[in-house]
């Protein structure tokens, strides 16, 4: 009896300093990586934008030509990214984030686009579970470089674009998709027309 | 091995000299806990593609033995055996938290690339076979160093691999080009898992070749 409570004290102690020791190298940790992860999206979004920044720059670097060269516009209850250049003269490209389901978990992205809002300058998925070496390359720059210079408006109008076989497109609309990844390349054609649907939707309803 | 040992937390100046200098050579050499015991292979597998994961994964696991064995010795005595094996879990996961939480604080981009394998440091074996093997039979003193010992043993066959992994995979040493491609093509195998496997069964040969000397020795 007397070395059960003994048993018991001893683990309300160990577990109590396990605790407080964890609790403060979490909150010394924590300022540091709220402001890692904040560079890690100002990073995406520079990239998404090709924006040159040096690859090896650290978090201060990418917060100032960030700050530099992208404003963000929360109009229209959509976030946007604009890149206007260091010298603030008519933007240079658009950014809006997107995010849907993919195979196996929630892929999130950046899409963006031309002044003209219809031809794609880049594609990013920053975050994505899918297969790794099938759906999972759609996390590399080869198949992200795919959608560069693409329109989002096919030839007979209607906004979208589709993800055909590999090797198979020729429209503008038309991307190559990964051989063995059609279901991710499915739903990634899902997530970025809904993403497009949005953006042509918003623009009509402007010019009128 | 706890039976050779003065009874208690007794240590005398001379005894415990000599027992710190046997663990650091037991556990950096003689028993290293990847060659001779074979603990610790799935990290040594997964995080040396390139020579500075390794490293700091290497750091990590001397960090995390050194300091477990040390508390886990100073509580020793204080303990309840029917849980010490929790004991001994909470403790280690206590500090392998704590430099996962440093590294993704300050090195965000080296705790991307060690993903989970940071974490799953809890679970090495070469830590709790320390911590049960070791720390709880001896005293602070010893149980740091044996601790350390392990880690660095540990650190060096990884250091190993992750110098011929990422020399032979692509051709550069920590980021910068040693073997220039117009000299040496890339093998993407040594990057591979298939290579992480050749690397550690040829370490370990070179690891008996050196070390068959020594056993020689301790036969005559």
């Amino acid at each position: 009896m007397k070395s059960s409570l003994y048993t018991v004290l001893y683990s309300l102690a160990l577990g109590t300093v396990c605790a407080l020791l964890l609790t403060g190298a979490s909150l010394i940790a924590r300022p540091y990586k709220d402001s890692n992860a904040r560079a890690a999206e100002e990073r995406t979004i520079l990239q998404v934008l090709l924006v040159p920044v040096g690859q090896e720059a650290n978090a201060a670097e990418v917060s100032r030509v960030f700050a530099e060269n992208v404003r963000k516009d929360e109009s229209g209850g959509h976030v946007r990214y604009i890149y206007v250049g260091a010298d603030g003269s008519a933007p240079k490209a658009v950014a809006i984030p997107f995010s849907g389901p993919g195979l196996w978990g929630p892929v999130k992205g950046f899409i963006a686009l031309e002044p003209d809002m219809r031809t794609i300058r880049n594609v990013i998925f920053h975050e994505q579970e899918e297969t790794p070496g099938l759906g999972g390359e759609i996390g590399s720059a080869w198949f992200q470089e795919r959608f560069r210079g693409k329109r989002i408006i096919g030839a007979d109008g209607t906004p979208g674009i589709t993800i055909i076989r590999d090797g198979r497109a020729s429209g503008l609309n038309e991307v190559d998709g990964i051989t063995g990844a059609t279901m991710t390349c499915e739903k990634v054609k899902l997530m970025l027309n809904k993403c497009i649907e949005l953006i042509t939707r918003e623009d009509k309803s402007d010019g009128s | 091995m706890a039976a050779s040992m003065a009874p208690g937390g007794a240590c005398a100046a001379g005894q415990c000299a000599g027992r710190c200098a046997k663990a650091l050579k037991d556990g950096t050499f003689t028993e290293n806990p990847v060659c001779v015991q074979i603990l610790g292979i799935c990290s040594a597998l997964a995080v040396t593609t390139r020579l500075a994961n390794a490293l700091v994964m290497g750091a990590a696991l001397i960090f995390t033995t050194g300091m477990s064995n040390l508390l886990i010795s100073l509580l020793r005595n204080a303990t309840p055996r029917r849980i010490r094996m929790i004991a001994e879990v909470a403790i280690i996961a206590t500090f392998v938290i704590m430099f996962d939480q440093f590294l993704k604080a300050f090195y965000p981009a080296m705790s991307k690339q060690l993903g989970p394998y940071v974490g799953l440091i809890i679970t090495n074996c070469i830590v709790m076979g320390r911590a049960e093997a070791y720390a709880m039979q001896n005293p602070p003193l010893p149980s740091i160093v044996d601790g350390l010992a392990n880690g660095m043993g540990y650190a060096a066959v990884l250091a190993v691999i992750g110098v011929v992994r990422e020399l032979l995979g692509t051709g550069k040493l920590l980021g910068f080009t040693v073997l220039p491609p117009t000299v040496y093509t890339p093998n993407q195998a040594m990057v591979l898992a298939p290579g992480a496997f050749v690397v550690l069964g040829c370490a370990l040969a070179v690891y008996a070749v050196l070390k068959a000397p020594a056993r020689q020795e301790a036969k005559a």
